[in-house]
């Protein structure tokens, strides 16, 4: 399964996807993670906030291919990317394991990930570089088997993502 | 004694959280002239407000997915909007539960480009690794030891990177890590096996 998470809306419906699942996150009512570790010890793999969120995490575990479409700002996610994905955090238990010889959570049941980061608005490249170590330490926590960046300008993303996933198709 | 930083909890847990108690061992080390707050949804205004006054900011928060918690992000986004004509040095004391103190390297490259962005100097930053147990191990006068010596550089304005975590083996922090999370699910009635599970809610 496929999943595009975006930031932003777009004009999904033209690029006519086939097994795709796009979640529009502005559109959705996801309140901020309170780290209360209820995820891990009160019900572990459910949050206990109940808001759109929970119809995002299970998606986003079990995809195969994945892909993020995010504005920058400080060379990170902007806030409602940022926002669901700290709300992940049911998919992970509280338990470390150790990978590439760092402690790092043990995932649950997450498929491992091809991974493509569409992000817009990074000013400069100091701006995409910061943002570059971000997407190479999340790799590691959101169990990516492998990950492309793309950054483009806002007015840019569905040439983009048109582009890339039609590259994505080639070689699958 | 003049009042000359103004420390402000980003953590979404403020009230329970570490970052509290990395505060408070901070302001320990200050007396007067440290204030604490913490960071809402609904207080950005009054601190950009009460900043004014301040000499130097000292943000302390936890490790969020690789990056800022996105309290933290709010804050300082929405401050873009409210600049004040004298802006203070910011510092950042931040702490994740992972063992390696680096994991933070990357939220703190975020603040700097929101300083550089926006004309704040930047000062100080310690990086605390293994943040959610140290303070309940005897390693605790180790981190103590760093806030004493971020508290004595942000005084003296002699800002300086600092880093700190518990001197053990990888495979030994996740042992004892574990332990630590299984009586965590105890206290709430939640057996080792249970907080294993592999099954995530279904949509």
């Amino acid at each position: 399964m496929r999943l595009i998470l975006s930031d932003i809306d777009l004009k999904y419906d033209a690029l006519q996807l086939k097994d795709t699942n796009f979640i529009d996150l502005s559109s959705l009512q996801i309140k901020n993670c309170m780290g209360c570790f209820g995820c891990w010890t009160k019900t572990p793999g459910k949050c206990v906030i109940r808001d759109d969120a929970v119809k995002v995490y299970p998606l986003i575990a079990a995809c195969e291919q994945l892909v993020y479409i995010t504005h920058v700002v400080y060379g990170g996610y902007d806030v409602i990317m940022k926002r669901m994905l700290e709300r992940t955090i049911p998919i992970q238990q509280a338990f470390l394991r150790v990978l590439d010889g760092e402690t790092h959570h043990v995932q649950r049941k997450v498929a491992l990930k091809d991974a493509l980061i569409i992000a817009y608005g990074a000013d400069g490249s100091q701006e995409r570089a910061v943002f570059e170590k971000l997407i190479a330490r999340n790799a590691k926590n959101m169990n990516f088997k492998q990950y492309r960046i793309r950054f483009c300008e806002e007015a840019a993303l569905e040439e983009t993502l048109r582009k890339e996933l039609d590259a994505w198709n080639n070689r699958s | 004694m003049e009042q000359q930083i103004l420390i402000l909890n980003g953590s979404p847990r403020a009230p329970i959280s570490n970052s509290k108690a990395y505060a408070e061992q901070f302001m320990e080390n200050c007396g007067s002239m440290a204030v604490y707050d913490t960071i809402t949804a609904q207080n950005h205004e009054a601190l950009y407000a009460k900043m004014e006054q301040f000499s130097d900011v000292l943000l302390v928060f936890p490790l969020y997915v690789d990056s800022l918690p996105t309290p933290v992000l709010s804050f300082l986004k929405e401050w873009e909007a409210h600049l004040p004509n004298k802006r203070p040095i910011i510092s950042v004391m931040i702490n994740c539960g992972f063992l390696e103190y680096a994991q933070n390297d990357v939220a703190i490259e975020m603040v700097k480009l929101f300083c550089k962005r926006n004309g704040f100097p930047f000062g100080s930053s310690l990086q605390i690794g293994s943040g959610e147990a140290i303070l309940n191990t005897p390693f605790r006068f180790l981190v103590n030891k760093e806030i004493k010596k971020l508290a004595k550089a942000i005084i003296n304005k002699q800002y300086r990177s600092q880093k700190v975590t518990m001197p053990l083996p990888t495979s030994l922090f996740v042992k004892a890590s574990t332990k630590y999370w299984i009586a965590y699910g105890e206290k709430n009635g939640v057996s080792e096996a249970a907080m294993r599970t592999m099954d995530i809610e279904e949509t």
